[in-house]
């Protein structure tokens, strides 16, 4: 469903390089649920913008879905992300002067969609999050959790292919970061492929594979020596 | 997408009322500006003629002598408007000139009133194309034998005979009965072309009299007499034999061909008057004493648009261009200050040409507001002008096109403004702002 081949990012001044990425190579199965951890710096989020076409790169192979979308247009770019990747993200990035159903709506009308499955799209979505209530609530008005929510089902509503979520709990309180992931698991469940970024390695060990990045690159396990298993 | 756009540009303009207001005023004040000083430049060289403008023409003579004035003189003296009326070669011809008489009726009740008169040939009425309510120009033979016959306004008719059809009936100029043969409509042309040097902007009399009474009631003038050498005026006969100049004579000339034949006939017309001793200027042949110019040529060469006008609309201008300047830095703050939000919905799926497009109809939004609100600004500041240095009022009309062309020009300077922020906001990298959100 993703492949990265040999994917290198580096970003350049007049003065330094700096690797955000290199050789860096993953696989993710339709359906599966990836965490990805690491040290800050290691590259993660650079990944995520990668993954999501938010951000190019400099050399290497991306495909998505067995399409190859190394080398895509703006406009393409943007399409793709419409209709096939949800994002999520650890500052919620609701719009304020939108109310949760007008802010569900925003990718659904880049699509062109029309009014009334717009309408029954952003209901069920809201629904789905436990929110169908609050539909013509603002933002500011919910919760941090509740806002962290209104993103999932913005991402749900266009019914993407993939989620990509960057530290989703990171800014919600434990009880609060508990709903969110059953929530996540939930849509796992359902079949949609999610790859995660987090810090929180109670989380990332909820998720069905776990990989960690470091320097740019995907560790790699089979190397690793579980020496302290002997001990216990 | 364009009333989602719509929705979400209100939105915007409604968030942020006060840099709204600044954008809004800033456009508003330079259209204000612009349209006062474009309105009175398009009334000023409109040229009222139309499609005539080319057939109807201005006779105009050398007549001064040596070293005397450098450029045609817009009218002529007595004696040559007398001369020319007689050339029997022209179709339409009108001598003209202004007059100021008291014109009263029968009735005792309606107060006489001190009108501004056009003294003229039946000519002029074809010539200007002067429409006609009730009846028509006087005869003919009244140009060559003096009759007391007069057209009257629609307004003047209103008021001295209730509107009624008053073909037949007599009023009082200066107290001497004059039979009314027609009645015209409404007619006053801006600029009034027929005779600028009155007043560009005046409006057109309401009393037209035949030109061959002029030696016999010696009307005044209620114009410009220009002279270029000392001559006694004791009587009026001394102005009419003199070589002042006071008359406008007009002609309808129908193609380049008539133009020539005209314009030779008035060349042997000087040579014959120089072996009179008239046209003394000898530093020039005699087909350079004579010019015939269409509408067009004679609202220029009497400058009925100054220069002024010009210098102003370029100013106003380079004022609308500093408002622009001033709205774009405006927007480029609104617009960056929402990149975040334009990076979460280009994460979401908006492509660069949705973002540009959103952010050019929230332009287009605020120029619009900005050009109806200029509008008013025009609108005032022409009826200040009009009641505090009393220009003319048929300057401060706002002109019809106006009211439509200023939200066009309002929208097309905030669109011009808008490119550059709109442009940068739609490049923003989305990645940038959605971790620092």
């Amino acid at each position: 469903m993703l492949s990265m081949k040999n994917i290198n990012k580096v970003f350049k001044t007049d003065l330094v390089e700096t690797h955000a990425l290199r050789d860096f190579n993953l696989e993710v199965n339709e359906g599966e649920f990836v965490a990805v951890t690491g040290p800050s710096g290691s590259g993660k989020t650079t990944f995520l913008n990668i993954a999501g076409l938010l951000e190019g790169f400099t050399t290497g192979e991306f495909s998505l879905d067995g399409v190859n979308v190394s080398n895509l247009s703006d406009n393409h770019s943007a399409k793709v992300r419409n209709e096939k990747i949800g994002f999520i993200f650890q500052g919620f990035n609701l719009i304020p002067d939108l109310n949760l159903a007008e802010n569900v709506e925003v990718p659904l009308r880049y699509r062109g969609m029309n009014a009334s499955e717009r309408k029954r799209r952003v209901e069920s979505a809201l629904e789905q999050v436990g929110l169908g209530a609050r539909m013509k609530h603002l933002p500011t008005q919910l919760s941090g959790g509740q806002q962290q929510r209104v993103a999932i089902a913005r991402a749900l509503a266009g019914e993407p292919r993939f989620l990509l979520a960057d530290e989703p709990t990171g800014n919600l309180d434990s009880l609060m970061a508990r709903q969110v992931m059953e929530l996540l698991e939930n849509i796992n469940q359902q079949g949609t492929t999610i790859i995660m970024v987090t810090h929180d390695p109670e989380l990332a060990r909820r998720a069905q594979r776990n990989i960690q990045i470091v320097d740019g690159q995907v560790c790699d396990f089979s190397m690793y020596q579980p020496a302290a298993t002997g001990t216990r | 997408m364009f009333f989602y756009y719509c929705d979400l540009a209100w939105r915007s303009i409604r968030k942020t009322p006060m840099l709204s207001m600044l954008m809004v005023l800033a456009i508003s004040i330079g259209i204000g500006i612009t349209i006062t000083t474009l309105n009175v430049y398009k009334t000023m060289s409109y040229n009222p003629a139309g499609d005539r403008s080319e057939v109807i023409n201005s006779v105009q003579l050398w007549s001064q002598g040596l070293d005397t004035w450098d450029e045609f003189s817009s009218n002529m003296t007595y004696t040559d408007a007398m001369n020319l009326r007689n050339n029997n070669e022209l179709s339409f011809k009108a001598a003209t000139f202004r007059t100021g008489l008291a014109m009263q009726s029968d009735n005792p009740k309606i107060e006489p009133v001190l009108q501004s008169v056009r003294v003229t040939d039946r000519d002029f009425f074809k010539i200007f194309s002067v429409p006609f309510l009730y009846g028509s120009y006087w005869d003919v033979s009244v140009d060559e034998r003096p009759a007391y016959q007069v057209v009257i306004s629609q307004k003047l008719n209103l008021r001295f005979f209730e509107g009624k059809n008053s073909v037949g009936k007599t009023v009082f100029l200066d107290r001497k009965p004059y039979q009314i043969v027609g009645v015209i409509e409404d007619w006053n042309p801006q600029p009034k072309y027929y005779d600028p040097l009155n007043g560009a902007f005046n409006d057109a009399e309401e009393i037209f009299i035949p030109f061959s009474l002029t030696a016999q009631e010696e009307f005044d003038v209620w114009g410009n007499t220009s002279g270029w050498k000392f001559e006694p005026m004791l009587t009026y006969n001394d102005r009419l034999l003199s070589e002042k100049v006071w008359i406008q004579f007009w002609t309808e000339l129908s193609n380049q061909e008539q133009k020539q034949s005209y314009l030779a006939w008035l060349t042997r017309y000087v040579e014959q008057q120089r072996t009179m001793g008239r046209f003394t200027d000898s530093a020039k042949t005699p087909s350079e004493l004579v010019q015939i110019s269409h509408v067009e040529k004679w609202l220029e060469d009497n400058n009925v648009v100054p220069k002024d006008t010009r210098i102003l609309v370029g100013l106003s201008l380079l004022f609308l261009s500093v408002c622009l300047v001033n709205i774009l830095g405006l927007l480029l703050t609104k617009f960056l200050k929402r990149a975040p939000e334009v990076g979460v919905r280009r994460a979401i799926g908006a492509s660069r040409g949705q973002i540009f497009s959103q952010y050019m109809v929230e332009v287009s939004m605020i120029g619009f507001i900005g050009g109806v609100v200029g509008l008013l600004w025009a609108f005032g500041s022409l009826t200040a002008l009009h009641a505090y240095f009393e220009v003319d009022q048929s300057l401060i009309g706002l002109d019809m096109s106006m009211w439509f062309i200023t939200p066009l020009i309002a929208i097309s300077t905030a669109v011009i403004a808008g490119i550059y922020p709109a442009w940068v906001v739609c490049r923003t990298k989305p990645s940038v702002y959605l971790k620092a959100q």
